[in-house]
């Protein structure tokens, strides 16, 4: 088997500071991810509830063949939409404090 | 889930896909529901404070991003705007990084069309190593392995993101508004086109398409970026020639091209670089041959409006676009009267993507570019 090829995942520049500190800013960051990490959890619990509702019995390669059409695309934006809003909450609150 | 637009993209799985359209929807979210609040935010909170204290209104940018930068509503759209990008690359690298074996195979298979020179002696130019464009880890140069397209890859595959669909299928969409204004504006049908900076060729091929009787020809210093622009042009049956090359310094004869072009590249050098690219630009047209770059940013205006200033510099601080400030500020018309343009034929003007090539495009973004236009002197 060829030698696994490792990509870089972390760009070189300035570490710039935008928070309290850069705890605070990698909290932020970490806390995003895992948003994101939550999406893809609910949208692969999406597709195996499609899936199920159309088949009885599925396995991976159903689900990583699934193409959701644009109404279900559409669906899954919105699902995200809400889910940003509720973690981002508080940054909005403070953008529209007066 | 399938995402390709073209047999040299790699089909990520299903929690790749849906990991890649979570930052999709962030980065619509920022653009959409957050960015909208910040100048109102300014006009109600932060320029009312500077007022109390100062007795004035911030005269300029500086004074703006004095406040801007330390003021925690501010500074936290500005972090999550510099993490969407930031995600963005990690979730398309799972994706490139897996398939990445089967990709560099498949090159062989994509190179009938055009053809690919590749020259180790060059050197990768400092403005492109001193940091990550874009925080693109890597940057465009960096070869990971033998062969390597992974820098291409994740840049063809991420525009779609960065843009929100709005670059068509292609990411042809900025080409399509520089070969309108040739044809609107030049009238003429080129025999020989140059595209500098031309990196996957996303911009390059537009040309060959418009122009099929045309010879076209790509350079660009990064070889990871020129191997895959070759296969994907294959993969989308277009001929074009790539050869790695430094635009400071170009190895075609002189008086060989009727248009030089470049897209979204002079942002992406040094104040040392542009007049010595401006000569080469200058040296291989042929006589009344015309050079047009496009380039992203607005020029200098005479407008101050402070807040408008501080904003439009944001990806020069945050998203590792160094020079693209400082371009701005430069004397772009000097320099090119002295490589030797016509100083009537010299432009500063906009280009725009007609409705008849918006196949595809769903977003307004990018629909109208600065375009900086001169003809050699015949």
């Amino acid at each position: 088997m060829a030698k696994k090829i490792t990509l870089p995942r972390v760009a070189k520049g300035k570490n710039l500071v935008y928070l309290d500190d850069n705890s605070v800013d990698n909290i932020l960051a970490m806390v995003m991810t895992l948003t994101q990490e939550i999406s893809v959890l609910t949208d692969r619990l999406d597709t195996i509830e499609n899936l199920m509702a159309k088949k009885g019995q599925i396995n991976t390669d159903d689900i990583n063949s699934f193409e959701p059409d644009n109404e279900l695309q559409e669906k899954r934006s919105e699902r995200r939409k809400t889910l940003l809003k509720r973690v981002l909450l508080p940054i909005e609150k403070a953008l529209d404090s007066k | 889930m399938n995402k390709q637009k073209h047999s040299m993209q790699p089909i990520p799985s299903h929690d790749e896909a849906v990991r890649q359209d979570f930052v999709t929807d962030f980065r619509a979210f920022l653009t959409d529901e957050i960015y909208p609040k910040i100048t109102p935010y300014y006009q109600s909170k932060i320029e009312p404070d500077f007022i109390r204290e100062h007795g004035r209104k911030p005269e300029d940018k500086k004074e703006v991003q004095n406040v801007m930068l330390q003021d925690s509503a501010y500074q936290s759209w500005s972090f999550l705007q510099r993490i969407s990008q930031q995600m963005m690359f990690t979730s398309v690298i799972d994706t490139v990084e897996r398939t990445l074996d089967e990709l560099i195979k498949k090159t062989k298979e994509y190179s009938e069309l055009g053809t690919l020179e590749l020259d180790q002696t060059i050197q990768i130019p400092s403005y492109l190593t001193a940091y990550d464009i874009h925080q693109q880890p890597g940057g465009y140069h960096t070869e990971n392995t033998e062969n390597d397209i992974s820098a291409g890859v994740v840049y063809d595959i991420s525009l779609p993101i960065y843009s929100g669909d709005a670059m068509g299928d292609e990411n042809d969409l900025l080409a399509q508004a520089t070969i309108n204004f040739i044809k609107n504006n030049i009238k003429t049908i080129p025999k020989k086109i140059l595209d500098m900076g031309c990196y996957i060729g996303n911009s390059t091929l537009p040309f060959a398409r418009a122009f099929p009787e045309s010879e076209v020809h790509g350079i660009d210093v990064a070889a990871p970026g020129l191997r895959y622009a070759h296969a994907r042009a294959n993969a989308l049956n277009a001929s074009v020639h790539f050869s790695q090359q430094n635009a400071e310094s170009m190895s075609f004869e002189s008086n060989t091209f009727d248009i030089v072009t470049s897209c979204l590249f002079l942002h992406e050098t040094s104040h040392a670089a542009i007049p010595k690219i401006i000569n080469e630009c200058a040296r291989v047209l042929k006589p009344g041959g015309w050079m047009i770059h496009l380039d992203v940013y607005p020029f200098q205006r005479n407008v101050v409006e402070p807040l408008y200033d501080f904003l439009k510099d944001w990806e020069v601080i945050n998203n590792n676009e160094d020079f693209s400030g400082a371009l701005r500020e430069m004397d772009l018309q000097g320099i090119f009267e002295e490589a030797g343009f016509t100083k009537e034929t010299i432009e500063f003007t906009s280009a725009e993507a007609s409705s008849e090539t918006n196949k595809g495009y769903t977003g307004d973004f990018y629909l109208k570019l600065p375009v900086y236009v001169a003809q050699k002197m015949a």
